[in-house]
């Protein structure tokens, strides 16, 4: 007997959105300032670099570096009990400066991930039809 | 910022703590209020101002503890939800008596063992709201998750190693075995058994964790005059500072090795003319052992990615140049979320520490809490 175990699946609101849209059509969509052209993640209300509320979405390159990451080897919600160890890292995108994101590195030995690591965006579904933004090594 | 009053401790306590007590919040609070009233010799008619630190599932206000304690009046309260946890509270009070709006303040932090981890789980289907849809799909749940990301990120800049945080680990333990009432570990711990703890979070062990306990912790502060009064010799705040980060999310921090202990250090050092070889003993917050050692380097104690190094020299153990974490951190004493290095730096300050007292009484001590997004620290002296 197997019980059905549910995904942490994100609820979507207007500012959110655009990311788990794009997700769903293969684009990592950051939120983009159309006053100044700052992107921000995650996505709030107005723009911190110039305080504007015209506030869009763009899709960025998908390419990005390993600033950091970690090993969880203990689940702390079901749906990942059969997923350790997996890595759980920060991705510091090349479309700004500073501009991370928290992710997952995929297809590779979790202990052969290095800080520094070049990373190109996939995608994974994740349950009811959204798709999940993850991060792969670079082709050389 | 002309300050109307200096502020000084003059009285600490606890509840009891265990990993289940079966208490109320309410309970605790109570039993660790009249510890530190008793601690101080003061009733609570005495006391104009209650500040209690609370995550918002963990909620005793104010205004509750004042009517359980019997206090007729306040003149300051404040229930802080954001921040540096017991640190917040005690900043609150700090203000609030150098500004001359309360004159002696009550300051809590309660804690249940399930509930203060922070963070929080989706629950049933509904979906995550808010920018924790951001982290949770990833397995991103728990400051243990973001603890593994901050240590990653100091091995890659600094060559540091688990034995680095390990040694940390060790030299505290010692601490805590050196204080068996109030630890719950009472064996040396040595590295092997560091190494060979199960990882939560690679690189992130078992023992470089805080232990989760239910506890209520209180101080009382008050105007140098009042304290002088009191019962216990007074413990002077010197110089006290928050800090910041540009990023509220602590996994998104714009430098992880330099986060907001570095603020709170600067601004702490800029506010005083003590610098770091002034002083003799530090309290430094050990949520995670990672945390200390950022802040060792924050702080000035050593040079940036060289706690270590610094830990493995002895130089925090009680004969070194910097006994840390005298009681044995919240690794061992169980979670206090910040308030029990204000309570322990205290009383070896004021030579109340008994058994424990470092073999160089302290005059200057220094204590923090938090990391990431937010901080605080501050100095205490003994005059």
């Amino acid at each position: 007997m197997t019980t059905e175990v549910s995904p942490p699946l994100p609820l979507p609101n207007e500012l959110t959105a655009p990311f788990w849209e794009g997700a769903s059509k293969g684009q990592l969509v950051i939120q983009h300032c159309n006053a100044c052209g700052n992107f921000q993640h995650a996505p709030e209300p107005i723009c911190s670099a110039c305080l504007s509320f015209d506030l869009g979405s763009a899709a960025v390159s998908g390419k990005g570096t390993v600033y950091t990451f970690c090993i969880p080897t203990q689940a702390f919600h079901p749906w990942f009990e059969d997923k350790l160890p997996f890595v759980l890292a920060v991705v510091e995108l090349d479309d700004q400066p500073g501009l991370k994101m928290i992710t997952n590195i995929v297809n590779v030995n979790p202990d052969d991930v290095k800080v520094g690591d070049r990373v190109e965006v996939t995608f994974q579904p994740l349950g009811e039809g959204f798709m999940l933004p993850v991060f792969h090594p670079a082709a050389q | 910022m002309a300050k109307k009053n200096r502020v000084a401790i003059v009285g600490v306590g606890y509840s009891d703590v265990s990993r289940g007590t079966g208490y109320t919040l309410d309970k605790l609070t109570a039993q660790s209020s009249v510890a530190a009233m008793d601690d101080a010799g003061i009733k609570p008619t005495d006391i104009d101002g209650v500040v209690v630190h609370s995550f918002p599932h963990q909620f005793v206000s104010s205004t509750h503890t004042a009517a359980m304690l019997g206090i007729p009046d306040l003149a300051f309260y404040s229930g802080n939800v954001d921040g540096a946890a017991y640190s917040v509270a005690a900043m609150h009070a700090i203000a609030a008596i150098a500004s001359g709006s309360a004159e002696t303040v009550l300051t809590l932090r309660t804690v249940h063992k399930d509930g203060a981890a922070g963070g929080g789980r989706p629950s049933g289907n509904q979906g995550i709201p808010g920018n924790q849809q951001f982290s949770m799909p990833y397995g991103s749940f728990t400051g243990s998750h973001w603890a593994g990301l901050y240590m990653q990120r100091h091995m890659a800049m600094y060559g540091s190693t688990e034995e680095d945080f390990g040694a940390f680990a060790i030299a505290q333990r010692k601490f805590a075995v050196a204080n068996p009432t109030e630890s719950f570990f009472h064996e040396e711990l040595t590295m092997d058994d560091y190494l060979n703890s199960r990882y939560i979070a690679k690189p992130l062990h078992l023992f470089d964790c805080d232990y989760p306990v239910d506890s209520s912790s209180a101080l009382i502060f008050t105007t140098e005059e009042r304290a002088r009064d009191m019962k216990q010799k007074p413990v002077f705040f010197d110089s006290w500072a928050n800090g910041t980060t540009k990023e509220a999310d602590f996994s998104l921090v714009g430098d992880m090795t330099h986060s907001s202990p570095w603020m709170a250090s600067k601004r702490m050092w800029s506010r005083t003319d003590l610098k770091p070889s002034d002083v003799d003993t530090a309290g430094l917050y050990d949520g995670f052992s990672f945390i200390a050692m950022q802040w060792l380097e924050a702080l000035g104690f050593c040079g940036e990615g060289e706690s270590g190094s610094f830990v493995r020299s002895g130089a925090t153990s009680a004969t070194g140049s910097l006994p840390t974490n005298t009681d044995g951190g919240a690794c061992n004493v169980g979670r206090r979320h910040g308030a029990n290095f204000f309570i322990e730096v205290t009383r070896q300050l004021r030579g109340t520490a008994g058994d424990r007292a470092l073999p160089k009484k302290p005059e200057v001590g220094v204590v923090s809490n938090a990391v990431g997004g937010f901080a605080a620290c501050a100095l205490l002296t003994a005059e």
